[in-house]
Parts: structure tokens; C-alpha cells; sequence
């Protein structure tokens, strides 16, 4: 029963509150819509990642140690480099080169981090032998770093891969050229083990000629040539053929076989590369006196530098702007070199200041003389239409004008570093995967995204598919110094390695550089800026005025909510290491 | 570690919220995020009239997850008397009171309520977040304004012509338990300091230098490094002064050149454009000549 009009009393207006009181946040206001650039997490490329002519992710086990992750930083190192116990003992690394950090308080010491990962991974239980997946068989020619990385890459895919070795012990180049007071043996052969333990094996006393050569293409799918190049270079100049003038190369192969070479007081040595440089340091541990004659200054030398600081620290001489004209002999013997004064004139077509005759000359004694001017390959199984300018020809991806014939490392003329043989042989490797997949019928990868940065070398674990590293967004782009906001680092100089004093008498060839040692290797690794690519610090978060960036939920690292970022650019500019982007595009 | 890692000294909650009307890049927006983070949710904010009152957003809307009461502009001090008098008589003694005010209600019109709090030593934390201007009614000078910087009511052919009021100094002359300068660019300091004073009784002052990009035209992504480079120059020097004589300088992280900080930071803003060397010169004198003094002004603390 409804109540009579007029008789129910009407409700009372809700008192009106004292004061106005916010019913919402402003949360309301999408004030996302103001902006006109936006910010975007993309992992980038660390210049040293670009750097490493063996396309080692140097950013990625950095990252790693600095979590701590020291097994799976030595892991990661492993998937792309077969040796870095001897990189880090030999390498002239251009991943240091590249650093960021050296434009701030010194590269970091790579090349010690490394060697601290790469002696570890020696130290632990040999990895389990990949199990042959492929029935393709490939032979591999020569057992230097160029060999060994195809071969070794190549049992990460899953084929059965047979190295043949003309001398009698594997290594090449690092066993017959590198001096043993850099490259002490039992590392080598501990680092050639663990290689073999991976699934390659390797056929010592085997030469490959043209003789035999048609039977081993009977006996495999693809050959991989890295033959190195063992020929010295000669001068042209008066008197090469005296008796006391020896091919530095020669010399060091025989004294890293143990022969002890007479060389009289007085050695000198031609060149300024790094088997020079091995050549004097050796000279000295067989108590002659090495007299180094180069024909530019010691900022033009190719050798290593850290190289050239040891054998001047060694004692070994330096004759600048001196370049040999003629061997003279005295008495029958050989009693020095005549040498044009040299200087330095402008930049070449290589950007070294050339050097030019000044017409005056001078003469250096000396009992013997060793040259090292440089190495060229033997060609001798290759047929003329491979050789091109005194190198067998190659394509990117090692591949020879003969179908299924790659090749890589010295023979093809790279420039004779042992990261870059590695190099070579990682992209043969991929090459020879990739050729004999396409034969097989089988789609492959895009080879484009494998490189580090727009000029760097592939990742093999790209290529297979098999990279850890979390990527956001990835950019193949290399972030500059200037990307990298250092007002969040503080300055740790770089940590030096420890050196050994020369002991002559005593152990003469004993390892002069100790590394950094496991601690302070770490330390080291902690430098590191990891350029491009986050790590987490939070500082886009802890720096966001509109509390836009959150930590995400769905497998990234942060989210930004673009409702609300107003495009300010301040997570951006605060990164410390440009691993965020600002864009007009998705706008 | 070379990298400065700060995000574990950050407290996580946030009682600030997205959608706020502040310019990009605000250096007081973050301020107040941040301070907001280290007071925590039990605390009522009292707001005089200054950016902030805009940027909180329009009825019905607050920015904060705590209690904002909005009030005139000269009266930050003498309401958060009164609130923190009310919330004792109804026994919520662990709620925090903070004033948050611009330079505009600090320095100029709200100085005399400040002053007589302090006096009083009434118990409130009083932030003022200092952009040097009345930024939010389109940048006219205030007596926080530097020395040579153009604001609309200081043009370029007729700049700032007077010093910086050293309300720091006003503040420690006061005698109160504790009186700071923090900046944005150094959210670690700047908890900690809130932190400190939050132990403390009485009136507390944190002074914290907002970069403002349309004020002191500025691209909106350097407000941080602004703030940073304000420290570095020593135009803006973090420290702490308690029970108005203990002067204590906090020593900027990263060893860095002040003259060529100063440089950057008077270059990187269109409010200095006008200025010529000698006058740029001059600057860098002052900034000396207060660092000196402060410096003395420490050590004498020893």
C-alpha cells in the first residue's frame, strides 16, 4: 500500500562536507597522450662484443661474473671460443681496443678475465662429447686456431670432424711460432685435450698434397683448409743467403722444439711485428744480445703492445728508422747490417706514416740475423683458379671458388692474429653447416643477424640457435661512449697484470705475464659498463617523475606504461649504459 | 662494483600516482615521489599554493596515496601547526605532518609562518622543493631566483639583479633540529636525509633544488643531470646543518671539475643565454666565494 501524497516526510540533503575531498587518484587523466617521442628498451651491442675478431659475447659472460655466474660466464665464453686459456695469454684483443670504458679510467682487462674463465674451464671436468647428429664427414687441414675453431664448432653441430696435422703435435702457429714464456705448453696442450674431448679428433704426421688430396675428397663432404703461413718473406736486399741470416720464423719453430740454435753475441732482428718482437725476447733467453731494426718508430710497430713493453723492459735494443740495405760478412762471417736512415713521411694508404730514405745510413753489427718481415702461405695444393694475390681467395663464409673447399685463418691472407684465425674458422664453420644443410635441402638461418654490431664477427650460438642470453628488443647497433651516462660509475683504474722479472739463469722461458690472478680477475669483470644492454640497475625506474616504469611481469625486464610516460627522456639520458632508445615511432 | 648501485636503498612503495599534471622531466614531481617514499603512508601532506597545487590534479582528484590538504599560500607552516596539534589531541602521535611548498611560499610569501613555526619549534618535516620561480603562473622571479637569470618579470635586458636569498642559513639561524639541502639528482642522499629527520623532533627543513625544464629552458631529459651538475658546480651544495651550528657538507659522489660543471650547468639553460663571460665570471665567483663560506662554516663544526 503506497502512503497518502503529502504525508511522507521528503529525505534530508546530505550534509555538505566541510571541505572538498578527492574521490580519485589522478590516475584518470591519461596524460601519456602529451608526449611526442617515446622511450623503448633495446639491448644494444657492447663496441668490445663488435671488437673480438672471434665473435665472442664479451658483454654477455661480464654480465654474468658481475651476478656472480661464474660457471656459466666460463659457459657462455666456451660456446663461441675454443681457447681463451690462450687468448687470454695471447690475443692483441681489439675487444680492449673498442672499450668504452677507456675513454673513462682505462679499458677493461679483458684479456685477463678471459684467461681467468678460460683457465678455470681447463681446470673442470672435460665437456661431454657432442654425439655426431650428421652424417656428413668434414676434414680439416692444419690444427692451428683456424682449425681448431672450424673443428670445434663444427662437433657443436653435430659432425663428425677429422683434423689432420702434417707435423707431430697439434696447435700450429701457437706451437711452432708462439715462445713458450707466453704460451707455457701445458696450457696449450691442456686447451688442444679439452678441444679433443668436445668431439674432435685430431691425425697428427698427416701432410695433405695434391698427390693425396683427391682421395681425402673421396673420404669427406667438405674440406676446411687453414694451412697457415709458414713462408718468411725476404728482403731482396744483399747477402739474404749468408749462412748467419736466418728466417725468424724458422728460428722460433726450432727453439720451441727444444733445439737451442747457436746464435753468436750480437742478434739482430728485422721487423716490428709480433714475431719479431718473439724473436728478440727469445734471442735473449738464449743469452745473445737482441738488437731490434725497424725502419719506422715504435708508435708505428704492429706487434702487440704490452709485446714490445715486455722485450723493452727484458732489455732487448731498439734501432728505429733503420731499414736493412745489405748483410755484410767479415772474415768470412756474417758481421752486420747496412741500413738507409729512414723518416717518417705522410700516411699511407694503411694510415701508418711511411717511411722514406733520408740518404744517410749506418751499420749494425751482428752475429746472426733473423727476419721477420712477415709470413706468406704455402699454396702448394691449390689450384690457380683459388689463389688470388698470394692468398687462397675465400668468400664471407670461407667458401672457395672449388664447391665444398673453404678455407680460412693465414692461408687466406687475413691479418695473422690468432682471434682472427679463430674468426675464420667459426664463419667457415657456419658456412660449411650452412652449405651442407642447403645441399641437404634444408631451409638455414639468415646469416645477416648474426653479426656483433654492423662490422663485427657472427655468433656461432646464433646461428645454431642456441644463445642463453636474454635479449630485449635487440638493436645490432654499437653504443658510443657517448651513450654511456658515466655519472653512475665511479673511477676504478684498470687492473695491471702481474709481470715476472726475466730469471735468465733459471728458468728462461717460465711465463712472464701472470694474469690477474681468480680474485682480482673478478674485480675486474666488475668494471665493465655493459654497454647496451640492461642489467637492471633501476635507475629508469627510480628517476621516472610520472611512476611509468614498473618492473614486468611477462618475461621483460621493465614495462613502461604509456598511458602515462610523457616522453621526458629521462630514463633514457640516465641509463648508464644506452640500453634505452628514444622514438617518435609507434606514436 | 664500479656502478653506483642505489636501487636497494630505495624504499619500493610508491604513494605517488601516474597521471599527475606536472611537466615532463619535473624535477619537483620526482621530488615528491621520492620524499613521499621515505616518509611513508602514514603521513598527512600540507600543501600552500605552488606547482603542486596543480599538479596533484583537479577536484576530485589527488596524485597522493596520503591525506593532501590544500591551503593559501602563505600559510604551509602555520596549517601544519595546526594539523599536527589536531592529530596529538586525537592521540595519532605516529602520523608524520609535511609541508611541501615552492620557493615562492618559502622564500617569499610564506617565510613569516615559517619562521614562527620554527620559532615554535613546532614538530613537522618542511619540504621546499625550489625552482627557482613562480614556474607554475609562467615564471616570474622570486627571491630564490639566482643572480643573472631571466624570468618574465626579470627579462633579459633587465636579469635577476640580486642573490639568491640563503634560506639555509635563514633556517640554521633559527637554531632548528635540523636543517638540510638534498637533490634529486641524489635519490640515496635525499631519503637519507628525510630519513634522518624523521627521527628527529621539532621543525626540520630539506631544501631540494627541482629542475624545471619550461622555466629554465631546458631539454626535459637533462632535468636529472641538471641537478647533478648544480652539486658538481657547488651553485646548489648538499649539506646538513643540525641544531643550527653543526655544519656538515656532503661530499658529491663522483670527483668531478666545479668550474667546469658550472660551465655545463649555466650552458645547458636558456634562463642564463644572455649572460656574458664577465658575467658568467661573476657567478662563478659568488659560487666560490658561498663555498668558502661554507666550507668554514664546516670545518668550524669539526
Amino acid at each position: 500500500m503506497s502512503e497518502p501524497i503529502g504525508t511522507s516526510v521528503p529525505p534530508r540533503r546530505p550534509a555538505t562536507p566541510p571541505i572538498a575531498v578527492s574521490a580519485t587518484t589522478t590516475e584518470v587523466n591519461k596524460t601519456g597522450a602529451w608526449k611526442y617521442i617515446r622511450p623503448v628498451y633495446h639491448d644494444r651491442v657492447a663496441p668490445c662484443n663488435q671488437g673480438c675478431p672471434a665473435g665472442v659475447d664479451v658483454e654477455g659472460y661480464m654480465a654474468l661474473l658481475r651476478e656472480g655466474k661464474i660457471d656459466e660466464a666460463a659457459e657462455l665464453l666456451a660456446l663461441e671460443h675454443p681457447m681463451p686459456a690462450v687468448t687470454g695469454r695471447v690475443c692483441n684483443h681489439p675487444c680492449e681496443s673498442g672499450c668504452n670504458r677507456g675513454h673513462f679510467d682505462g679499458a677493461v682487462a679483458i684479456h685477463a678475465v678471459e684467461r681467468m674463465l678460460g683457465d678455470r674451464l681447463l681446470a673442470a671436468a672435460p665437456p661431454a662429447p657432442a654425439a655426431p647428429t650428421r652424417t656428413e664427414r668434414v676434414a680439416v687441414v692444419g690444427s692451428g686456431p683456424a682449425g681448431l675453431a672450424c673443428a670445434y664448432h663444427l662437433a657443436a653441430m653435430g659432425y663428425p670432424v677429422d683434423v689432420l696435422e702434417r707435423e707431430d703435435r697439434a696447435g700450429g702457429m701457437l706451437r711452432q711460432g708462439i715462445p713458450e714464456y707466453r704460451l707455457p705448453r701445458d696450457v696449450l696442450d691442456a686447451q688442444i685435450r679439452r678441444i679433443e674431448a668436445s668431439g674432435v679428433t685430431i691425425h697428427t704426421g698427416v701432410q695433405v698434397t695434391e698427390a693425396t688430396l683427391p682421395e681425402i675428397r673421396s673420404r669427406y663432404s667438405v674440406i676446411f683448409f687453414a694451412t697457415g703461413a709458414y713462408l718468411g718473406r725476404l728482403l731482396g736486399v744483399e747477402g739474404e743467403e749468408l749462412p748467419g741470416v736466418w728466417q725468424g720464423l724458422d728460428f722460433l719453430r726450432r727453439v720451441n722444439a727444444g733445439l737451442r740454435p747457436p746464435l753468436g753475441e750480437r742478434v739482430a732482428v728485422i721487423g716490428g711485428g709480433n714475431t719479431a718482437m718473439d724473436c728478440a725476447r727469445t734471442a735473449l733467453r738464449l743469452g745473445a744480445r737482441p738488437i731490434v731494426v725497424y725502419r719506422r718508430t715504435r708508435d708505428e710497430m704492429p706487434a702487440i703492445a704490452e709485446e714490445i713493453e715486455d722485450a723493452w723492459r727484458e732489455g732487448v735494443e731498439f734501432v728505429f728508422l733503420a731499414a736493412p740495405t745489405a748483410f755484410r760478412t767479415a772474415d768470412g762471417l756474417l758481421s752486420g747490417v747496412a741500413c738507409a736512415r729512414m723518416k717518417l713521411a705522410d700516411a699511407g694508404p694503411d694510415g701508418r706514416r711511411r717511411p722514406v730514405a733520408t740518404g744517410e745510413s749506418l751499420f749494425v753489427q751482428a752475429d746472426t740475423v733473423l727476419l721477420a718481415t712477415g709470413e706468406d702461405p704455402e699454396l702448394e695444393p691449390w689450384p690457380e683458379e683459388v689463389v688470388r694475390g698470394g692468398a687462397v681467395a675465400i668468400d664471407e663464409w670461407g667458401e672457395t671458388a672449388s664447391p665444398l673447399v673453404f678455407a680460412g685463418g693465414d692461408v687466406s691472407g687475413d691479418e695473422r692474429t690468432v682471434a682472427r684465425a679463430l674468426g675464420a674458422g667459426k664463419r667457415a664453420a657456419i658456412g660449411i653447416d650452412r652449405a651442407l644443410r642447403r645441399r641437404a635441402g634444408v631451409a638455414t638461418p639468415d646469416t645477416s643477424a648474426l653479426r656483433w654490431g654492423p662490422t663485427g664477427a657472427p655468433s656461432v650460438a646464433r646461428w645454431r640457435d642456441a644463445d642463453p642470453v636474454l635479449r630485449v628488443a635487440p638493436l645490432n647497433e654499437v653504443v658510443p661512449f657517448e651513450d654511456v651516462n658515466t655519472a653512475h660509475f665511479q673511477l676504478r683504474p684498470r687492473n695491471a697484470d702481474r709481470h715476472a722479472a726475466l730469471d735468465a739463469a733459471g728458468a728462461p722461458f717460465a711465463e712472464v705475464n701472470g694474469g690477474l690472478g681468480d680474485d682480482v680477475a673478478l674485480v675486474e669483470a666488475g668494471r665493465c659498463f655493459n654497454c647496451g644492454v640492461c642489467n637492471e640497475c633501476e635507475l629508469c625506474l627510480i628517476f621516472c617523475g610520472d611512476v611509468a616504469i614498473s618492473h614486468s611481469h611477462d618475461g621483460g625486464r621493465f614495462d613502461i606504461d604509456m598511458n602515462f610516460c610523457k616522453g621526458c627522456g629521462v630514463c633514457a639520458a640516465e641509463c648508464p649504459r644506452g640500453a634505452i632508445s628514444m622514438t617518435r615511432e609507434g606514436l | 662494483m664500479s656502478q653506483i648501485v642505489i636501487k636497494d636503498r630505495i624504499p619500493e612503495r610508491e604513494l605517488m600516482t601516474s597521471g599527475h599534471l606536472a611537466c615532463p622531466g619535473c624535477g619537483g614531481a620526482l621530488a615528491m615521489r621520492l620524499v613521499l617514499k621515505a616518509m611513508g603512508p602514514q603521513t598527512v601532506v600540507v600543501l600552500p599554493a605552488c606547482c603542486w597545487s596543480i599538479i596533484a590534479g583537479p577536484f576530485p582528484q589527488s596524485s597522493l596515496r596520503v591525506p593532501l590538504y590544500h591551503t593559501a599560500f602563505e600559510t604551509g607552516a602555520a596549517v601544519a601547526s595546526g594539523v599536527r596539534a589536531a592529530l596529538d589531541m586525537r592521540g595519532e602521535t605516529e602520523t608524520k605532518v609535511m609541508v611541501w611548498a615552492g620557493d615562492g611560499g618559502t622564500f617569499d610569501i610564506g617565510l613569516q609562518a615559517l619562521s614562527g613555526a620554527a620559532e615554535r619549534g613546532e614538530d613537522f618535516l618542511y619540504f621546499c622543493y625550489d625552482n627557482e620561480a613562480y614556474m607554475n603562473t609562467g615564471v616570474q622571479r622570486s627571491s630564490a631566483t639566482p643572480w643573472g637569470a631571466w624570468t618574465t618579470t626579470t627579462p633579459v635586458e633587465q636579469p635577476q639583479s640580486t642573490a639568491k636569498k640563503d634560506m639555509l642559513a635563514i633556517m640554521a639561524a633559527h637554531r632548528i633540529a635540523y636543517a638540510a639541502t638534498a637533490s634529486v639528482g641524489y635519490p640515496v642522499d635525499l631519503i637519507e636525509k628525510v630519513q634522518k629527520a624523521m627521527a628527529m623532533r621539532g621543525t626540520r627543513f630539506i631544501h631540494i633544488l627541482a629542475p624545471c625544464p619550461p622555466g629554465w629552458k631546458f631539454a626535459d631529459e637533462q632535468s636529472i643531470e641538471l641537478a647533478r651538475l648544480a652539486v658538481e658546480s657547488r651553485v646548489f651544495p648538499l649539506v646538513e646543518v643540525e641544531d643550527g651550528d653543526r655544519w656538515t657538507l656532503t661530499p658529491a659522489e663522483a670527483a668531478t671539475d666545479a668550474d667546469a660543471a658550472l660551465a655545463k650547468y649555466i650552458g645547458a639553460q636558456g634562463r642564463f643565454r644572455h649572460l656574458k663571460p664577465e658575467q658568467v665570471e661573476q657567478i662563478r665567483r659568488n659560487v666560490d666565494e658561498r663555498w668558502q663560506r661554507m666550507e668554514k662554516q664546516a670545518s668550524l663544526s669539526d
